[in-house]
């Protein structure tokens, strides 16, 4: 029974459809947590994120009207409400000197050190944000141009350059490192 | 090389999520869900709209329990709330302080000659407090609207199973060191939530709850932020006899106040602006005649309807208003916050309709340009002339909320287009449309400040357009709107959208004399006493009168400004007792030599014109022509400025008009409707019945 459309679920969800709400959460609970992490690079923050998502999920459903598949439609939100949540952090860390205390507990289990990518990992986080926000959504979840820049909210041209400038900067930081 | 790096991102796999925390996640989703549907025959959309950042992190198999909570009755919701006012206090304290409103502020007098004038008012201010049955703490004053929130927190399920709850209040209070403790002990969720954010979160829980019972949430529990002024205060004329002030166009209050007032609640006192409540109507006070000089001020002086001892001195001044062909060009540029939290009627649709009806108000010659922020900004229209309108039209309707807020980039963007199509004789300006809600990535108020004060100088102004409810940034949207040489006004429905965008266009577009200042020096053989009804926010030091170099308000094209003084005449029952040991402050006073007795005080308005960086000046002086026996034998416009400005102040619980009720007000407003071709007069008569009944 779980071959049905991802739309169909979301338009009966819309209606008030629980049963339906919970498939969808079910089928994609892996695809936004996968993105919170891509984002975010730590489990916890990306547990946290997912959980942010599909609260506002809730909600949103209800104004879900098929105008675009399902699947873009989430990957705006989860990457609104993550690219939120990171700036939200940010600013903790600015003014919150004990949050110190859990980056380093953080980086003695980071997930992705033996990745062989890490180094890549972090010069992609460490880019402004809409340049790591082109790239992640370009090459980490495989967008096109157009469709980043319907998720980013911006046009395509503009997603184009953040891409190019990201890999410029990229390319300094990666050397670098050497 | 970079380019095969970057395609192997797509490869890396992350770490599998944690069935537990998928769980949670779903579980709390569900019941976040349910709370949707039960509010779904109620207000869908509003609740909808809120329920987005109002559930907090329930991973527990109790959260329908506890979520059912927010329906408890009101009795518990009462204990929980004086018990989370005691848990929460430290927060709150510091809270205080970030708005910049030191505690001090209210409750010391300023300065040591003014220690008896003082006591008065302020006794009274704490009598009615206690009365309204709020907590008899010394911090009562400063701290009432957090306490309603603090309400609301207690009143809120709480958001975490009993048994990880117990050190939820404690992350509250502690400071750095718990903090420490508690991270290694709790998941770091938990602490995330709690320690990065712990009001704002908690408070915006109760907002997305169906409010079965309103009365256990006072006043306003969401976002919306005020700057707390102190009223101003009696002056005895023998220590103080000039009082200066910048006019004020700015109608945002007004609005915000009736959006309150209609939804139930009395706004917060932070809120009313009485100035901005008084401005907030059109009024036919004689024009000038010509532009030459750009404004006229006419000057009433009555007794004042709650105090039969005291006079009114009403301070009246009418823009000039431009014809449609002396208008100069107009260069502007919407900058439109098109974040996830303007998708919601009151908000983005709101000004998309308004920017429509303001375009067909345009002349072919004028150019506007579009731009839009959300996560980060772009430029939805480069500047096109008014007579390419289709081109312009579609672009607005092109626009759709999503994302977060990034005000700064945005402003940053604005300011480029409106400069590259710079018009050195035309109106250069810039029209911000938000919610307000710029606290994600502009942190420095500051450094923005500085920003629309130096492009101010170039010649660009900034006018904002606030719209919806619950992100409402007020004291910011002042700041901003104040530093650019513009108005704030605050958008709730088309009517308003018209008001601001299509008939006052021209005023609110088309500045007529830029930097009024306003001097009032008393004459201390008539005038005992005064005080200055509203413009808090808009003091200004004697001294800054005649420097060029201090910005204040502009005056738009037709633009009316009122400001009401309450005298106590020489005398006339004083509040204020004369110093023991200083010279006698009125009343015997000798008058000196060379002045007129025959004059209360004499009123000196300084302006530039628009493109002048020197001054002018027009005095007038306050003279007993200008008396009138009784409120009945002066104008309409005037009584019903008498009327809005009691109204703003019986609103913010002043208390100098202690005896005078709603009532009273809705029948001064009443013999004042006039022609009121657009009903806002009647509309007033409306919220003033409205507050009586409206609750805390």
């Amino acid at each position: 029974m779980d071959d049905e459309r991802d739309e169909t679920l979301a338009l009966r969800a819309a209606r008030g459809c629980r049963a339906s709400f919970a498939r969808l959460l079910e089928r994609h609970y892996e695809r936004i947590f996968r993105l919170a992490w891509r984002w975010s690079g730590s489990r916890a923050a990306a547990e946290d994120i997912a959980q942010d998502v599909t609260l506002k999920l809730a909600s949103a459903i209800r104004s879900y009207r098929a105008d675009a598949a399902f699947t873009t439609w989430l990957h705006r939100i989860a990457y609104t409400t993550t690219v939120d949540y990171l700036r939200r952090d940010q600013r903790i860390v600015a003014t919150e000197p004990s949050e110190i205390i859990r980056l380093i507990d953080a980086s003695a289990s980071t997930e992705h050190a033996d990745t062989g990518l890490s180094d890549l990992w972090k010069a992609v986080r460490s880019l402004p944000d809409q340049q790591r926000d082109a790239v992640l959504l370009v090459y980490g979840e495989d967008m096109s141009h157009a469709e980043a820049a319907s998720v980013m909210g911006c046009s395509e041209k503009t997603v184009s350059w953040h891409v190019h400038e990201a890999k410029r900067r990229l390319k300094v930081l990666l050397e670098a490192t050497g | 090389m970079t380019q095969r790096d970057l395609e192997d991102l797509r490869d890396v796999t992350s770490p599998a999520p944690s069935p537990a925390a998928k769980r949670a996640a779903i579980d709390a989703a569900l019941v976040a869900f349910d709370a949707t549907s039960a509010a779904t025959h109620k207000n869908i959309e509003s609740a909808s709209q809120e329920n987005i950042r109002a559930v907090r992190p329930m991973r527990t198999s109790n959260a329908n329990r506890s979520f059912r909570m927010g329906y408890a009755s009101r009795q518990t919701m009462a204990i929980a709330a004086s018990l989370a006012a005691l848990v929460i206090a430290a927060p709150i304290a510091f809270k205080t302080y970030e708005r910049e409103q030191p505690i001090s502020d209210t409750l010391e007098p300023s300065k040591p000659d003014i220690d008896a004038r003082y006591a008065q008012p302020i006794a009274v201010d704490e009598k009615q407090k206690l009365r309204a049955g709020d907590s008899p703490s010394p911090y009562a004053a400063v701290a009432r609207e957090d306490l309603a929130t603090s309400a609301s927190v207690s009143a809120a399920p709480p958001p975490l199973p009993l048994d990880t709850v117990s050190p939820a209040p404690m992350a509250g209070l502690a400071d750095g060191a718990q903090h420490d403790g508690l991270r290694k002990i709790s998941p770091s969720y938990l602490t995330g939530n709690l320690l990065g954010r712990p009001i704002e979160r908690s408070r915006a829980f109760i907002a997305g709850i169906p409010q079965e019972e309103p009365t256990a949430s006072p006043q306003y529990n969401d976002r919306d932020v005020f700057e707390a002024t102190k009223i101003n205060p009696v002056k005895q004329v023998a220590s103080d006899p000039v009082s200066t002030f910048s006019v004020d166009v700015d109608t945002a209050s007004y609005s915000f106040v009736r959006r309150a007032l209609n939804a139930g609640h009395l706004p917060p006192k932070d809120a009313v602006r009485v100035e901005e409540m008084i401005n907030y109507f059109p009024y036919d006070y004689p024009a000038p005649a010509t532009p030459d000089i750009p404004f006229k001020p006419t000057v009433t002086v009555m007794p004042a309807p709650w105090k039969p001892t005291d006079l009114l001195v009403h301070i009246a001044i009418k823009g000039y208003e431009l014809k449609r062909a002396e208008r100069p060009r107009a260069n502007l540029v919407f900058l439109l916050d098109v974040s996830g939290s303007m998708d919601g009627d009151d908000r983005l649709p709101l000004v998309k309709t308004a920017l429509r009806m303001l375009v067909d108000q345009l002349q072919p010659d004028d150019t506007v340009g579009i731009v839009t922020y959300a996560s980060g900004s772009s430029i939805a229209l480069e500047p096109t002339k008014i007579a390419d309108k289709q081109k312009i039209v579609g672009a607005i309707d092109a626009l759709g909320a999503g994302g977060s807020t990034d005000g700064a980039d945005g402003i940053e963007d604005a300011y480029r287009l409106a400069e590259a199509n710079f018009d050195k004789a035309g109106v250069n300006r810039i029209i911000l449309a938000t919610d307000g809600d710029f606290n994600v990535g502009v942190t420095d108020r500051d450094q923005l400040k500085g920003l629309i004060e130096r492009k101010r100088a170039t010649g660009i102004y900034l006018s904002i357009l606030g719209v919806g409810q619950g992100n409402h940034n007020d004291a910011l949207m002042q700041t901003l709107a104040q530093n650019g040489n513009g108005t704030a006004a605050y958008v709730d429905t088309l009517n308003e959208a018209r008001k601001v965008l299509v008939d006052e266009a021209s005023s609110t577009l088309f500045p007529i004399a830029k930097d009024v200042k306003a001097q009032v020096e008393w004459n201390p053989a008539r005038v005992s006493e005064y005080r200055l009804i509203g413009y808090e926010t808009r003091g200004l030091a004697r001294e800054d009168f005649n420097n060029d170099q201090v910005d204040a308000g502009d005056i738009g094209s037709g633009h009316t400004v009122t400001a009401i003084y309450e005298i106590t005449p020489a005398g006339a029952p004083r509040l204020v007792d004369d110093l023991r040991y200083g010279k006698p402050a009125s009343g015997t006073h000798e008058s000196v030599a060379g002045t007129d007795n025959s004059e209360f005080g004499f009123l000196k308005l300084r302006y530039k014109k628009p493109t002048s960086s020197t001054s002018e000046l027009i005095s007038v002086p306050i003279s007993n022509a200008l008396a009138k026996p009784a409120i009945g034998d002066v104008s309409q416009d005037v009584r019903f400025s008498v009327a809005a400005a009691a109204f703003g102040d019986l609103l913010r619980g002043a208390p100098f008009e202690a005896k005078y009720s709603f009532d009273d007000v809705i029948a001064l407003a009443q013999t004042a409707r006039g022609d009121d071709p657009f009903g806002y007069r009647a509309e007033f008569v409306n919220l003033a019945r409205l507050a009586k009944s409206a609750r805390p």
